[in-house]
């Protein structure tokens, strides 16, 4: 590159960064230098291929290569500018050890193939296997990462022409609980706010959510909001104290699992002081309570369903004296006096107020509950579907909202929160995809767990595995690592762009197109849809997964399923056909492709900020204001639930007396396979380390970089110590980062599961640490 | 050799020692100071895994709250 070429692309840099922040005054470009230094390079739209937030960014190709990256100024998510993983967007589809051949397992070795030979091996597979064990004893299970294409063809196939629910998704591990909460509190998925209330709120609940590292883009939302306003308050709740500790304005530590006695001291608090917005619960709110002592999903074939019962508001008060602040202290290690403080924060009429989670509250044996406690808190006080007051569940992966929630990629669900137990919602379905609606099983078969469960068992025999890693990331990893390779007829088939954890599994292994190798839409956790074209080739033989499903969908004999041309556009056209007229309401094609995404229901072209509510949402009439018009069965009201704490399923004793929690960091998505293809990464973050409080390891003689051994009842892994790293663990309490696929640390997690969403437990169980010798 | 323009944002009352420490840093160029203190700075290293490591460093001085990228070109890297 000369001299003149770098001067300007070192001028265009600091002008994308002076125009994101508005200091366009500042700005060092010359006229004419800005294209001297696009130097031939075509611009595309696409969202980041990262996480749930959906960040718009502009992608630069040039000779067929993606060679620069920008910020989407007109991205309203993220403004023009990105987190460090946008650096990782560089590097992502030109790994060194991209799959760029089918592979098929021949004498226990993963040999190149043909696409033809590898089809026509699958294909075999399932129809032997349909034959034989009949329908459910074939799966897939896909991604919050699939494109909304891919999981709708998914479905289709599985549950319109195999005849099959058993569709299941790496979502089922993050987001099932936001769903089943949203689903019971207020009737249907998915926010009611959307991220303009991190701009416009004052008061900011994060609970369990280390939003600096995992969601840092939507924290500078929050940060810059508070440079402009002094009156803006961060509070973060939290079981570790993190970076996200570090920039809020208070942190609260509580011991795990407690969160379900805070939120209900303080719905008691607000209460017992009067506190509650009486107006808009007699209008707005039904209270409910549902079956206690639930159980974990421990044991194969759990099975569950809630009676929930209607019960006063008196009923409902008397259900939380069990949780005075006295009592809560105790239990939480919360002081009494910060819990009334923080209640009297919540309830405060000045203040707007927003609440802010994902894993913390979603992974958990009672994550729905834990959601039903917070949305309590904001429906006591009136809080809800006003800019900046809101409550809203937080995602990790692109399209977990768009693809696996709204497509409905779960064994229960169908598109637009539809669900197969229901005969008219089978109709629908059947008449939109043409098919007999006998063809849709009635019975969900599997939750996530319970379906590597099966495969170990054997009731499953054929299972495909699409743009995810459950060989790396399911709980209790050993059963399910051990199940799926016992032979006896199981066949495992991965596709993937990477070899991970989960291709070694794998009898065969397909090569995926990826990100902008492909057209694709995504939708991120405030309602919004995201529209993106293909930019590059794929390398080598690599294909995408749309295709994959389609061509396993003609070789089986379901070709007419999917009769397209233009297949995205007219899958598009076909499925936004569900949520018409149901306040699912989607734009057609072209609006998304002209839009940097847009906030369903779209109606009459508007997107929808704020639902529920007047002036925003056209489902409410003029002097309804608020109105939970999903919520029919409850004369359109959202539901105050009763909700016990009730222990986690396995806690420290004496044998094993720490607390395990795992999570992210910031320079590793995931389980690490698109961030750990690049080197500079691994040197950043080399492998995960075993966070633990300096006082616990000065007890066992732990320094700093010591190698501990960490062991549960189920496995066990050997890793650095850290007493004083980014993120600092409690007293009593471990965090290891789940990126490395070196260290298994999901081998020691618990597959227990909150009985009514399905989602495993990743933050709680008991571990002993010892110094390995 | 790739090029990155990102957008540094500082703990309140930060930002002129953040700009301080930034000046030590080699393949780190300070464009800029904007009034509520966010600071505008231009990346260049040898590698990507160089410009990823100077934001590394620059996410663990001290009063830094967050580092965005803007803008990044990686054209005449091998790939």
């Amino acid at each position: 590159m000369d001299v003149s070429r770098r001067n300007f692309i070192k001028a265009s840099a600091a002008a994308a960064a002076f125009a994101a922040v508005g200091g366009k005054g500042l700005n060092p470009l010359k006229p004419g230098a800005a294209e001297a230094a696009e130097g031939g390079l075509t611009w595309g739209k696409a969202p980041c291929r990262f996480c749930g937030t959906g960040c718009g960014v502009l992608v630069g190709v040039r000779d067929g290569k993606v060679v620069a990256i920008k910020g989407d100024p007109q991205a309203p998510v993220n403004k023009g500018l990105n987190c460090v993983k946008g650096y990782f967007l560089s590097k992502v589809l030109n790994g060194q050890d991209r799959l760029t051949t089918p592979l098929i397992r021949k004498d226990g070795k993963l040999t190149p193939a043909t696409w033809d030979e590898a089809m026509t091996l699958i294909a075999s597979k399932f129809k032997e296997s349909i034959e034989k064990y009949g329908p459910d004893s074939v799966a897939i299970y896909g991604s919050g990462q699939w494109t909304i294409f891919e999981g709708y063809a998914a479905s289709k196939l599985f549950k319109g022409g195999i005849g099959t629910n058993n569709i299941e998704v790496n979502a089922r591990l993050c987001m099932a609980s936001a769903v089943t909460g949203f689903m019971t509190t207020f009737a249907s998925d998915e926010p009611m706010g959307c991220y303009d209330d991190l701009d416009l709120g004052d008061t900011y609940f994060l609970w369990g959510a280390n939003m600096a590292e995992c969601h840092p883009i939507l924290f500078s939302r929050l940060l810059t909001n508070r440079l402009s306003n002094p009156d803006v308050k961060i509070i973060d709740f939290a079981t570790r104290r993190t970076r996200t500790s570090l920039m809020a304005d208070r942190y609260v530590k509580f011991k795990p699992q407690t969160d379900l006695a805070l939120l209900n001291a303080i719905a008691y608090v607000i209460i017992r002081d009067g506190l509650h917005d009486e107006a808009f619960i007699k209008e707005h709110v039904v209270f409910k309570k549902g079956k206690e002592n639930i159980g974990y999903g421990l044991e194969d074939k759990f099975k569950f369903a809630d009676e929930p019962k209607g019960i006063s508001f008196e009923e409902y008060r008397e259900s939380l004296k069990a949780y005075t602040p006295e009592k809560v202290a105790a239990l939480s290690g919360v002081p009494a006096e910060t819990i009334v403080e923080m209640a009297h924060l919540y309830a405060d009429k000045n203040r707007k107020v927003t609440t802010l989670w994902t894993m913390g509250f979603n992974q958990h044996t009672r994550g729905t509950w834990v959601n039903n406690l917070a949305y309590n808190v904001h429906l006591l006080t009136g809080k809800i579907c006003r800019p900046g007051e809101n409550p809203m569940s937080l995602t990790g992966q692109p399209s977990a909202c768009g693809t696996t929630r709204e497509v409905g990629t779960f064994t229960h669900r169908l598109p637009a929160d539809m669900v197969v137990m229901n005969p008219e919602h089978r109709e629908k379905t059947a008449k939109i995809w043409g098919i007999d609606p006998k063809k849709i099983p009635a019975k969900p078969t599997y939750n996530a767990t319970e379906m590597f469960r099966a495969l170990d068992r054997g009731d499953i025999k054929v299972i495909w595995s699409q743009v995810t890693n459950p060989f790396q990331s399911l709980p209790n990893l050993n059963r399910y690592r051990k199940g799926a390779r016992k032979g006896e007829g199981r066949f495992v088939i991965v596709s993937d762009m990477y070899p991970t954890r989960s291709t070694e599994q794998a009898d065969v292994v397909l090569p995926s197109a990826s990100w902008v190798e492909k057209e694709g839409m995504f939708g991120n956790a405030e309602r919004r849809t995201h529209q993106w074209f293909k930019m590059v080739d794929a390398p080598g033989e690599a294909k995408d997964d749309l295709w994959q499903t389609m061509e396993l969908a003609r070789r089986l004999g379901y070709g007419s399923l999917f009769p397209y041309q233009h297949p995205q556009r007219e899958i598009w056209e076909e499925y936004r056909k569900f949520g018409d007229g149901q306040g699912k309401d989607l734009a057609p094609y072209d609006a998304y492709v002209e839009s940097r995404g847009l906030r369903w229901p779209v109606v009459n072209g508007q997107e929808t900020r704020y639902r529920y509510v007047e002036g925003y949402d056209p489902y409410v009439k003029a002097g309804e204001g608020v109105k939970f018009y999903k919520n029919k069965p409850d004369h359109y009201r959202a539901v105050i639930w009763a909700r016990p704490y009730e222990p986690a399923p396995e806690q420290p004793d004496q044998h094993y007396p720490f607390w395990l929690c795992t999570g992210r960091v910031l320079e590793h998505w995931h389980t690490g396979t698109m961030t750990g293809r690049v080197p500079e990464l691994k040197r950043a973050y080399p492998e995960a380390v075993c966070e633990i409080n300096p006082d616990d390891a000065k007890k066992l003689g732990i320094k700093q970089g010591d190698l501990v051994r960490v062991s549960s009842r189920r496995g066990s892994v050997v890793l650095a110590a850290d007493l004083n790293g980014r993120g600092k663990a409690e007293h009593g309490n471990v965090f290891v980062a789940f990126f490395d696929e070196n260290k298994l640390i999901n081998e020691l997690c618990l597959d227990a599961y909150c009985p009514i969403s399905g989602e495993p437990d990743y933050k709680k169980c008991a571990v002993k640490v010892e110094k390995a010798r | 050799m790739p090029i990155s323009g990102v957008v540094v944002t500082c703990a309140p009352g930060h930002s002129d020692s953040v700009v301080g420490e930034l000046a030590s840093f080699d393949g780190v160029e300070v464009h800029g100071v904007l009034p509520d203190g966010q600071i505008v700075a231009v990346l260049e290293a040898e590698s990507v895994d160089a410009e990823v490591s100077l934001v590394t460093r620059m996410h663990e001085i001290s009063g830094v709250a967050t580092v965005r990228l803007a803008y990044h070109n990686f054209e005449d890297l091998e790939q």
